[in-house]
């Protein structure tokens, strides 16, 4: 593999103004302990898996740091993949998490109301742009700096955090890939792609809950009804229907009626990201391999997308490896 | 078979959403009934000791109710006006169905707009659901298809006339008064005395008190009669309910701001706590404990709480305009009142049969005060009358055995902490409970 080159600068070093952004983003894929990351020249991808049957990817553009240098050594007798990216590696999500929010992540508003009014929480509410520290670095969104770094294959993950003065410093050791292929969706044989409100998806889920069910069902029509969500249970069952408003389903290509059912449970580890994100799309293949995409408003404007792939319950279920490299953040069209 | 149908209003939909959270702390299972003119919600916890009904009226809380009992054969025209539809739901699916509905309301984009139910129970159908569909905004449509078990449902019959305690006080009053109660308090002691009202909130549970976080902290709250809307009520008499039954009735009433009223005759026999507002007839029939001794024959005992200043002076008080008044006492402290189930779990078996029985209830009293008799008038809401001629199992049986089960429960409860022994029940009821109901009672209860 790569050698360490010693005298060379280190791999990978990027600073954000916003940890918080991060955690924001990262929190998402928090359904298993562990997340691969691929460093690229436009940014992180954060992968992590479930029982391969599902996917989840957080993909952290450049442009959501305020440095990004990504400087991959020359491959010379690597037998590598392709312009010589630097292999993947893996490391612990939940320590990341906790160090991107060790400062705590809603500090903007809470401390500032603690400062001015002291213990009482209801007459605190909207102290925030009052006297004083306007040039504070929460106002200036400074607040925190988070530097990461890795130097080489094999080395740990630096992240430094810094605020007011007290500086973080973090090294969360990197493992090897476990898990390379990622959950293939056919985009020449799409057979349904909706676009909606998240929080509608999320609010649907959420309803289905109530039965407590293992599975959900999902139908989309040509004709009335549209798209269903649909789950059962001991108590009973429950349906979500979902009409063909255009103020409800942004977009709506579905060609012919398509019946697909997923693990309810791996649906309901997306509603993080359907939670806090703006947009989704919902899109399958004919092999009814789902994927949810999130768009999700990042604070100095902007998108960034999460990404979800779902592996149906059919038959079909893995018998044809697909082999195409599934691109990242590919948005809405 | 019957075909029901109905459309809530949107604040329908709330208002069965706090229903159902009330009834929730009852049990766990919640029964429907339908009939020509009102939808009928009710709870029965499972030691039978309180019942909630909620009674929603059809022109207020529905755009559109249907109700069409099909009648069979031998069945009059009277008996349109009283059939009905009833069957059992699990509190914990209505629960998710209406859930936050508020919310909904203010913000969101897929608001509910009305909530359509029905009863699927065709018999060309396999199965047989609640059928409730919320129609929201954006033509999102939710259905949910509850399973429901069809049964008898059974109310809890109260003799309004009989009872002649009764007390009228805003919810809100009593909702600020509930905060001051413990949260392991149990049991909640009523009783007034010189012109004031007396709320008093304690616990048996703990006793050997050597965990001191873990003392019994009894809360006594005094209130003038005068800020009750009705006060009449026979002095000294103490009647116990259950403080968590009286928080849930409570905090639901204050969600529609009205006054409760309470009624009830004497300690062993159920306590009404009603209320009416908005088109919704709330109902809750409580058990009592406590022990009745007519008033003039034997005058009740100056009581612990009083004969006790020094704790009253001393006591680390948190005073609040309603006159709460806190005491921690350090070692396991005697409830407020000699209470039946006190001296039923601790005190000797000697001393309990030297108590004098309590006279016979007064000449006054219909011996069947609190089991209606099948001609009663019309007003009765809850009076069932054709219940297939069993009535008597839908009654309160007000006898001791009642107080048992009152107690089992309380036991099962407190089991986990401590273990006493279990006296022997029931050879000799007398020497443990005083009756306080007539062995004629029992006997026509068993049909003898």
């Amino acid at each position: 593999m790569a050698p360490n080159n010693d005298n060379a600068t280190s791999l990978f070093s990027a600073v954000s103004g916003s940890a918080r952004q991060l955690f924001l983003l990262l929190r998402c894929i928090n359904f298993v302990s562990k997340a691969q990351v691929r460093i690229t020249k436009e940014g992180l991808r954060f992968t992590v898996e479930e029982s391969q049957v599902m996917q989840g990817v957080v993909f952290l553009d450049k442009a959501l740091f305020t440095t990004y240098t990504y400087s991959p050594h020359p491959s010379n007798d690597d037998d590598d993949e392709e312009d010589a990216e630097a292999p993947p590696f893996q490391i612990s999500l939940s320590s990341l998490l906790e160090t991107l929010q060790i400062f705590g992540i809603n500090d903007l508003k809470d401390r500032w109301s603690n400062r001015e009014s002291g213990y009482d929480g209801l007459t605190s509410f909207p102290s925030r742009g009052e006297r004083g520290a306007a040039f504070d670095n929460r106002v200036l969104g400074m607040n925190g700096i988070c530097r990461l770094s890795y130097s080489a294959q094999g080395e740990p993950l630096c992240i430094i955090l810094e605020e007011k003065g007290v500086t973080t410093t973090c090294e969360l050791v990197t493992y090897e890939p476990d898990f390379q292929e990622d959950i293939p969706l056919q985009k020449d044989a799409i057979a349904q792609k909706i676009i909606m409100r998240a929080s509608w998806l999320h609010d649907a889920i959420n309803e289905l809950s109530s039965t407590s069910p293992t599975r959900l069902t999902m139908v989309s029509s040509p004709t009335a009804p549209y798209f269903t969500l649909s789950s059962s249970g001991p108590l009973g069952s429950a349906t979500v229907e979902f009409s063909k408003d255009p103020q409800l389903l942004e977009t709506f290509h579905v060609p012919r009626r398509t019946v697909n059912t997923y693990k309810y449970s791996l649906i309901q580890g997306a509603s993080r990201a359907m939670a806090i994100a703006a947009k989704v799309s919902i899109r399958s293949d004919q092999q009814g391999v789902l994927s949810l995409q999130f768009m999700i408003d990042v604070d100095g404007g902007g998108v960034s997308f999460v990404d979800f792939r779902f592996v149906p319950f059919i038959p079909e279920e893995g018998e044809d490896e697909d082999e195409s490299e599934v691109g990242e953040a590919e948005g809405f069209e | 078979m019957h075909t029901l149908s109905f459309t809530l209003t949107l604040e329908g939909v709330v208002r069965v959403h706090d229903a159902v959270l009330c009834l929730a702390k009852f049990s766990e299972v919640v029964s429907l009934e339908a009939r020509k003119d009102r939808l009928v919600l009710t709870a029965l916890n499972s030691s039978k000791s309180a019942y909630a009904s909620f009674s929603l009226d059809r022109n207020v809380f529905f755009e559109k109710y249907s109700f069409s009992p099909i009648l069979t054969k031998g069945q009059n025209a009277t008996d349109i006006t009283e059939s009905r539809f009833t069957c059992q739901l699990y509190n914990k699916a209505l629960l998710s169905v209406f859930k936050g509905r508020l919310g909904d309301v203010r913000d969101k984009d897929t608001a509910v707009e009305r909530c359509e139910c029905y009863i699927q129970d065709q018999p060309d159908k396999t199965e047989c659901r609640l059928i409730v569909k919320m129609v929201c905004r954006h033509g999102v449509i939710k259905t949910y298809k509850l399973t429901y078990e069809s049964v008898e449902v059974m109310h809890a019959l109260f003799n309004r006339n009989a009872a002649k305690n009764t007390w009228r006080i805003g919810a809100g009053t009593l909702r600020s008064f509930i905060e001051y109660f413990g949260a392991n308090t149990e049991q909640l002691d009523i009783s007034s005395e010189n012109g004031r009202a007396n709320f008093t909130s304690y616990t048996e549970k703990v006793t050997n008190g050597r965990d001191v976080l873990k003392m019994p902290l009894q809360t006594s709250i005094t209130i003038d009669n005068l800020d009750f809307e009705d006060f009449t009520v026979q002095e000294q008499l103490h009647i116990g309910i259950s403080v968590k039954d009286f928080k849930a009735i409570v905090t639901h009433a204050e969600t529609l701001q009205t006054s409760v009223t309470a009624l009830y005759n004497f300690p062993s026999r159920p306590m009404q706590l009603s209320y009416n507002e908005h088109g919704m007839q709330c109902e809750f029939t409580l058990m009592t404990i406590g022990e009745y001794r007519g008033a003039s024959e034997t005058p009740a005992p100056a009581v612990v709480r009083h004969a006790s200043p020094a704790s009253a002076a001393n006591q680390p008080s948190r005073q609040s305009p309603a006159q709460v008044t806190s005491i921690q006492k350090p070692t396991s402290m005697p409830p407020p009142t000699e209470t039946a189930s006190r001296s039923f779990t601790r005190e000797p078996q000697s001393q309990r049969t030297q108590r004098p029985s309590p006279p016979p209830p007064k000449a006054s009293l219909d011996p069947e005060s609190l089991f209606l008799p099948l001609d009663e008038d019309e007003d009765r809401v809850w009076g069932e009358r054709n219940y297939d001629d069993d009535e008597d199992t839908l009654g309160w049986n007000a006898s001791a055995k009642n107080v048992s089960e009152l107690n089992d429960m309380r036991k099962a409860s407190a089991s986990s902490s401590r273990l006493e022994p279990y006296p022997a029940w029931p050879e000799d009821p007398n020497s443990r409970i005083a009756p306080t109901q007539r062995i004629s009672d029992i006997t026509t209860l068993f049909g003898d």
